[in-house]
């Protein structure tokens, strides 16, 4: 059985509200005008977080030696932690003549013999997808071998997007790994966390607070995630989307397929966190449980005031510029506002509609969506007399030609801005870039400068 | 010397630290004024590659992807993603040069880019760069060959106070403006190629990252063929300097396998005295042989009962390792990204080509590990002395300033070894 997804219908997914307006609008890069990743390196982040399985990039050195130890998605798994490791099938010239499927094998083996995962994901990328090796066969090969799951994951680069490869990460894991093993027990109320990748550490903002409520996070897709808890994931009572929409057609055919219903969330922001809290207990349907999250939702809240307090009377008055993508153009917007900054400006260049939609919600009628950042954000900021921009490294000059404070929100490593806790991160971060007099130093001219 | 492995003897590569020649063909082409690098592949080598040397030099990095897809995959011949590229890109900048290099995707399917080069009424520099082939220090090299190839015009004609300067890719950006100085010290007018001394240092974040600013002019790279001498430095760019020869054959060649530590700097200051007729460098080179010195002095005791790992490219292997050798530390293992003729002259116990994984499996044999920023979490694990050198390294910031040859560098070098060796043993 050949096991590549479908690419078209991932493309077309119905439940993706980008896709009402441009049928392909994920996948259709400009040749000399594109940024932006490849169908493999979403692939490798969806999945990447499960620290007990090994990864092994099948192709030239291109593909793992950029992308490994990029991402700090941390783990609490005790034993080696694969996240942070690399495995490449290095692929030569030889190979490419004469096919690499030999390599891939030894190469598993050797995997196998030397490190003991509890699964391999075996990634084709460009090269080997366009000479052909047919990884399926070597993983169905190596996983009757050796009883284990190989996962053959089919998102070479060339087909598109890093958002679209995230999907078939996520196809994978659905077509090899879900359903694939019981879980020992069960609880009315386990859910499974899809799209949350736990980088820096967010998952852990707000899963102790679903523990003390008595909701089990039964597996992950991905974040701290484990090849076993995965496997059984199709006990659980609820999917729950944390922020990414990359996953959404996993979510409904999981609903087809296991009759799990799905709810979608962000826990940046004190709004959001508490929403996202009571949306789960509400979607679990149990009065109890709804009583005990409103009161834990008040409770949290009022240490959280307590906390933010001095911060707030540091941002009164305060107006930033946001200039991120995806998601965060309205979670990070949302935060900013729970500390009692107020947001200008936030650009969608690089957003969904859906992310559109909601961004206008958040920064209401007076706040303005960016189409074009790059030029816009300059006269925006002076315009309404901003005092922070938060933006990717690249708009760091624009900060200090106008002498205002700077944000670096697009870093591949930075704290955790997730849950109640983060949002003390996000505090702590601003108010040190507010003082910081460094901005206004570097734009000082020398004395021989006019 | 001890023994010698070409060759890496496992199926696969576990956390490995070579990198690929498109990322090399990149750095080369940011060492060009206003030149912008097109890489042709599909999209996400480009974008590893910008977010990888952006972390690194914490600059603005220039880069454009002809984007591939599994549609022109198969049915393009490279011919309509090239050109629509150099459309799109010239329809927002204006760069003075293109420099087209192409991926293992685009070279298995047998793209031409010569002929597509040809269709393409813009300046343009194409280089064929497939990545299951060398690693980054090749491709830097093969990038600056196409460089002087396609542009450097032929001529019989000598300036004989002008030098062109070859550095291989592991150079920082202040160890090229170093030699260029050491050389422009003798009377010399030094041009590097490329040169990353001018482009990837100190911009402030002031440009936008549309084009890629400082580094050598095209015009100059068009008119280096009047240079009386050309020096390289790094036996992977011998052949570079071969192939400016070719353009004039009145050139002179000067060749080092690298410039670190006492003695192959003192092989740089004599060449220079010999050819112009001095008696004696510039004061401050003299005083900075006196202070080398008086470093591997001061060092020696450390550094002599330390075992070292050292890891790069073959290159920048060759020269860390000797002038750890004179100043008395061991290496007893050296590991090369790719193969070289250098692994012949490292001074190291144990040489080969590899991993990290060959590196966490000999932790037995070395006390300090000098290396890129993937050998953080190994002396972590490992409990060993660092010092981060070589590419990418995201743990520190201040990459382009860390300088390690001339006597300049060279004693700054021995210092830290020593002084991260010590620390070491006094913390365990
Ligand atoms: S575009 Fe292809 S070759 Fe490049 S990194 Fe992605 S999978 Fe690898």
């Amino acid at each position: 059985m050949a096991t590549k997804p479908k690419i078209r219908e991932l493309l077309e997914e119905s439940a993706c509200s980008h896709n009402k307006t441009k049928k392909t609008s994920c996948n259709a890069p400009t040749p000399g005008a594109t940024t932006g990743g490849c169908a493999f390196e979403g692939a490798q982040i969806s999945l990447f977080p499960y620290a007990d399985a090994a990864h092994l990039v099948h192709g030239p050195i291109t593909c793992l030696a950029a992308s490994w130890e990029t991402r700090a998605t941390k783990t609490s798994h005790t034993g080696r932690d694969f996240t942070q490791m690399g495995f490449t099938t290095d692929i030569s010239n030889t190979d490419v003549v004469f096919g690499g499927e030999e390599k891939l094998l030894a190469s598993i083996d050797y995997i196998l013999k030397h490190y003991s995962p509890e699964a391999i994901f075996v990634y084709a990328t460009c090269v080997t997808a366009l000479i052909g090796d047919d990884i399926d066969a070597v993983c169905r090969q190596a996983a009757e071998k050796y009883g284990l799951p190989v996962v053959p994951v089919h998102a070479p680069g060339f087909v598109g997007s890093k958002n679209l490869g995230s999907r078939l990460g996520g196809e994978a894991a659905l077509m090899h790994l879900i359903g694939t093993l019981e879980p020992e027990t069960t609880t009315p109320f386990d859910i499974n966390l899809i799209g949350e990748y736990n980088v820096t550490g967010d998952m852990w903002q707000y899963a102790h607070l679903l523990d003390e409520l008595g909701i089990r996070i039964l597996s992950t897709l991905s974040g701290d995630g484990r090849v076993r808890a995965i496997r059984s994931a199709h006990r659980a009572r609820l999917n729950v989307i944390v922020c990414a929409k990359s996953l959404i057609s996993l979510t409904r055919k999981m609903e087809e397929k296991y009759g799990i219903p799905h709810i979608s969330l962000s826990f940046y922001g004190k709004r959001d966190t508490s929403a996202g809290l009571l949306a789960i207990a509400e979607a679990l349907g149990d009065t109890d449980l709804i009583e005990r999250t409103k009161r834990l939702i008040v409770r949290e809240e009022a240490a959280l005031e307590e906390k933010i307090a001095p911060y707030r009377a540091l941002f009164r008055g305060k107006k930033a510029v946001l200039n991120t993508g995806g998601n965060k153009t309205w979670s990070i917007a949302a935060a900013l506002q729970d500390l009692g900054i107020e947001v200008v400006a936030t650009a969608v260049k690089k957003a969904t509609e859906a992310d559109r939609e909601k961004a206008r919600e958040v920064l209401g009628e007076k706040g303005v969506l960016m189409m074009n950042p790059g030029a816009e954000q300059a006269r925006i900021i002076e315009e309404r007399g901003a005092h922070l921009l938060l933006a990717g490294g690249r708009s760091l000059y624009t900060a200090i030609k106008k002498g205002i404070a700077f944000a670096d929100v697009n870093q591949e490593k930075k704290k955790s801005y997730g849950g109640y806790n983060g949002l003390l991160n996000l505090a702590e971060d601003l108010k040190n870039a507010l003082e910081n007099p460094v901005f206004k130093n570097v734009a000082k001219r020398a004395p021989w400068e006019k | 010397m001890g023994e010698i492995s070409h060759r890496n003897t496992k199926p696969l590569q576990v956390n490995p630290f070579k990198l690929s020649q498109p990322m090399g063909a990149t750095l080369a082409f940011l060492g060009v004024d206003r030149c912008m690098p097109l890489m042709h592949g599909a999209m996400g080598c480009t974008s590893f590659t910008k977010v990888y040397t952006t972390r690194h030099f914490c600059e603005p990095i220039a880069i454009q992807t002809t984007a591939v897809t599994d549609i022109t995959a198969i049915l393009d011949g490279g011919d309509t993603s090239i050109v629509e590229s150099v459309k799109n890109i010239t329809a927002k900048v204006s760069p003075s040069l293109i420099g087209l290099h192409s991926t293992g995707l685009t070279e298995t399917k047998g793209d031409d880019l010569r002929a597509v080069a040809a269709q393409v009424d813009f300046p343009l520099v194409y280089v064929n760069t497939p990545d299951y082939e060398g690693g980054l220090e090749s491709g830097w090299a093969l990038a600056a060959r196409a460089l002087i190839e396609q542009l450097v015009e032929a001529t019989e004609a000598i300036d004989d106070d002008k030098v062109v300067l070859l550095p291989h890719v592991s150079l920082t950006p202040i160890e090229v403006e170093k030699i260029k100085d050491f050389i422009a010290a003798f009377g010399y007018d030094v041009l590097a190629l490329p040169d990353l001394s001018t482009s990837l240092d100190g911009h402030l974040g002031e440009k936008q990252a549309a084009l890629s600013s400082g580094g050598i002019e095209v015009e100059q790279i068009r008119t280096l063929g009047d240079a009386g001498l050309v020096v390289s430095v790094g036996d992977s760019m011998r052949a570079c300097a071969e192939a400016l020869q070719k353009k004039n054959p009145f050139m002179r060649h000067r060749h080092f396998s690298h410039l670190s530590g006492l003695e192959e700097t003192d092989a740089l200051a004599a060449w220079l005295l010999a050819e112009t007729g001095r008696e004696c460098p510039p004061e401050a080179i003299v005083r900075w042989r006196r202070r080398l010195q008086d470093a591997m002095l001061d060092g020696h005791f450390s550094l002599g009962q330390t075992r070292i790992l050292a890891v790069g490219e073959p290159d920048q292997l060759a020269g860390l390792c000797h002038s750890l050798h004179e100043a008395g530390a061991k290496v007893t293992v050296a590991i090369s990204t790719i193969d070289s003729p250098q692994l012949e002259k490292i001074p190291a116990g144990r040489v080969l080509v590899g991993d990290l994984e060959d590196a966490e499996n000999l932790g037995d044999a070395y006390d300090l590990i000098i290396g890129n920023g993937h050998c953080e979490a190994l002396a972590h694990r490992l409990h060993k002395a660092l010092v981060l050198r070589g590419f990418p390294n995201w743990e520190e910031v201040g990459n382009p300033l860390k300088q390690d040859v001339l006597y300049e560098g060279g004693a700054f070098f021995l210092c830290e070894c020593a002084n991260a060796a010590e620390k070491m043993r006094r913390h365990g």
